[in-house]
């Protein structure tokens, strides 16, 4: 072994210029490795914090998602025109269903009258849940009292045969056109087209069937059978007396701009027909699908809001159990911060020691969040029948976001670790 | 040369309104390839001197001067930087780090020196084998005996190869047997050069040195080479 000799200054600077960034993060992995069960309590607030973004993220993502595809399903340029029986207008522009229905056949015959050449569709809809039969086999479905035009209207052109004509409404034919689901249930493999089936016990034959709209949780345009409404209104409607009343009239604009203003001209014609005008007296609503969407992605970004501020409460409560344990920590490993100084530690690799041990912590969390978030988002989806949204942005915030957390609250315990005295932190029993 | 030249130190700690001087004006030489006992009752400022000699302290006045450098007025980096390179701490009780191995231990200073992963090995795994634990080397400490872990943490303080080795009641923790062993090591690295200061209150183990230094309230009492110094039975000197 060679005597050692006098080392200039200069060369100690350079010789130390500082620790090797693989090395710091080895230390902080042993450390955080070898008491794993500790590590993981430290981290679950991250963790569920994080899983709890990505999931609520992916769940809400997909329900808006198949919101809007309902909407759009409806049809394009649609504007409802329902019964308005408690309140004022608003809402979601869905149809109501239960209470008194105030919309007659009449006043959609006066609509496509008045309108004639200024719309490119009319339909009213009486609808009903009703038993459907084909031999053997049954099953509930939505039967739909309605005009030809509401294949325009409600995007509802058959895949196979035709929608059935205004020969068939005239002649109050019993020509069904069924849901792809109907088809799939009650014909299997067979051409359901020329078949008979029974609604509520009348016999029907199918004209035309539906392509697959996707199941979309509620509502399912794949199990819905459309009649000629005068046929419903002679077979299958209740009888009342007095003026047959639907459930809404389906009016299509014929582009976008027209929207709003057939939008006000159908609600003055309508209350020029009742004879009202206080609109607070109204008892119908006109309303458009672009309301509608507007007033889901207002909920949408109220919930996105809401969920955010959960998330970042969340996150900085595992920030705070982060903090809580590093000074924990740093008090146990008093002594050893007092042997790394005495063996040449700096108090800057001290405090890098300590705030990469957190910062990994933090990371860790995150990423073990945003995997238990994807379990959780795929297991709530199927319980809710919601496809949840793969959304790569909301992942990347709650990564990152939990970063900063394990810095921000890894540096004051952190900081406490290089600020000790070597003298005293040996002494440390 | 000298290698450790203390001017006139004193510490004086103060708690509150409290004041209680450690040392009061300790002057001391220690030449390169000296071996010195630092000898005193408990209380005597024998742990605050060789805290100041090792840097981990500073002086409430006076001057040091480390190896050509007057280190009195370094920045707390600084210190850290000599401490690493000129400085090797064995302690009374071994202060090794219990989750790393011996080899990882012997390498911590190493690392803060900056050295890459197949330097500190080679120079960690030599100063290893010096010490005569070269196959040990992937045990932890709990799996080690004492004298064993004294033998990594002077190997620890070798790795550096630093101006002077600082001992704080190396053999405290050990039987008589093995304290032995280790005042023999550090006789062995001595002989090759290393200056070796060995605090203790033991005359037994003060006899291992060559110089005596006696210290009491916080002065030097006596100063002088050792008559009865111990030498290896055979062998080595």
């Amino acid at each position: 072994m060679s005597p050692s000799t006098v080392q200039p200054p200069k060369k100690i600077r350079s010789r130390l210029a500082g620790l090797n960034p693989w090395q710091i993060f080895r230390v902080a992995w042993r450390a955080i490795v070898g008491n794993p069960l500790r590590s993981i309590l430290t981290t679950l607030g991250v963790i569920i914090g994080v899983a709890a973004v990505v999931a609520l993220t992916m769940v809400g993502q997909g329900s808006t998602a198949n919101i809007t595809r309902s909407l759009q399903g409806l049809g394009t340029n649609l504007l409802t025109i329902g019964s308005n029986t408690g309140g004022r207008g608003g809402g979601f522009g869905l149809v109501r269903f239960g209470g008194p229905q105030t919309i007659t056949l009449a006043d959609a015959e006066a609509v496509k009258s008045a309108f004639a050449g200024r719309l490119a569709g009319v339909a009213p809809a009486l609808q009903s849940n009703q038993q459907v039969k084909v031999g053997a086999s049954n099953l509930n479905a939505t039967v739909i009292g309605t005009w030809p035009d509401y294949a325009s209207v409600r995007n509802a052109q058959p895949a196979q045969g035709s929608f059935f004509s205004e020969a068939d409404l005239q002649g109050r034919r019993r020509a069904a056109v069924i849901g792809y689901g109907i088809a799939q249930d009650l014909f299997g493999g067979q051409d359901p087209l020329g078949q008979r089936i029974r609604i509520a016990g009348i016999s029907f034959t199918v004209v035309g069937v539906l392509p697959d709209k996707g199941d979309s949780g509620f509502a399912s345009p794949n199990y819905q059978v459309m009649v000629p409404l005068s046929t419903y209104l002679q077979r299958l409607a209740r009888s009342s007396t007095g003026e047959p009343r639907v459930n809404a009239i389906y009016v299509q604009a014929p582009d976008k701009d027209s929207l709003a203003r057939l939008q006000q001209e159908l609600t003055d014609f309508m209350a020029q027909r009742r004879k009202v005008t206080d609109p607070s007296e109204y008892d119908f609503s006109v309303q458009n699908q672009a309301d509608a969407l507007a007033s889901v992605n207002q909920v949408t970004q109220t919930m996105t809001l809401f969920l955010g501020g959960v998330a970042g409460i969340s996150l900085l409560v595992g920030g705070i159990g982060i903090m809580n344990i590093m000074l924990v920590s740093v008090t146990e490993r008093t002594r050893e911060i007092g042997i790394r100084k005495a063996l040449g530690a700096k108090p800057r690799d001290i405090l890098t020691q300590f705030l990469v041990e957190s910062v990994v912590l933090s990371v860790g969390g995150g990423i073990l969040g945003i995997f238990l978030g994807l379990a959780m988002a795929g297991s709530v989806g199927q319980l809710l029948r919601v496809t949840p949204v793969f959304d790569p942005f909301s992942m990347v915030l709650a990564f990152v976001f939990s970063v900063a957390v394990g810095i921000f609250f890894g540096f004051y315990p952190a900081s406490r670790a290089a600020r000790l005295d070597p003298v005293e932190s040996l002494r440390y029993e | 040369m000298t290698v450790v030249s203390l001017d006139q130190l004193h510490k004086v700690y103060k708690s509150g309104t409290l004041e209680f001087e450690a040392l009061k004006g300790v002057s001391l030489d220690i030449r390169q390839g000296e071996m010195v006992a630092l000898m005193g009752p408990s209380g005597s400022g024998k742990t605050t001197l060789m805290q100041i000699i090792g840097l981990l302290d500073r002086p409430t006045s006076g001057h040091y001067i480390l190896a050509g450098q007057d280190v009195t007025t370094l920045s707390e980096n600084q210190r850290a930087e000599v401490r690493n390179l000129e400085i090797g701490f064995v302690f009374q009780a071994f202060h090794l780090l219990p989750r790393l191995n011996v080899l990882e231990n012997v390498e911590v200073p190493l690392t803060y020196a900056g050295f890459g992963a197949q330097e500190k090995r080679e120079r960690a795994m030599d100063v290893l084998q010096k010490v005569g634990l070269g196959d040990r080397w992937r045990n932890l400490p709990s799996q080690l005996s004492g004298g064993q872990k004294q033998r990594v943490a002077v190997a620890r303080a070798l790795t550096m190869r630093p101006s002077i080795l600082l001992a704080d009641e190396p053999t405290g923790n050990l039987d008589s047997k093995t304290a032995a062993e280790v005042m023999r090591l550090f006789q062995e690295l001595n002989d090759e050069g290393t200056c070796v200061i060995v605090v203790t209150h033991e005359a037994d183990i003060a006899d291992y040195t060559g110089r005596i230094v006696r210290i009491r309230d916080g002065q030097i009492e006596s100063d002088g080479p050792n008559p009865h110094r111990k030498r290896p039975v055979g062998g080595w000197a």
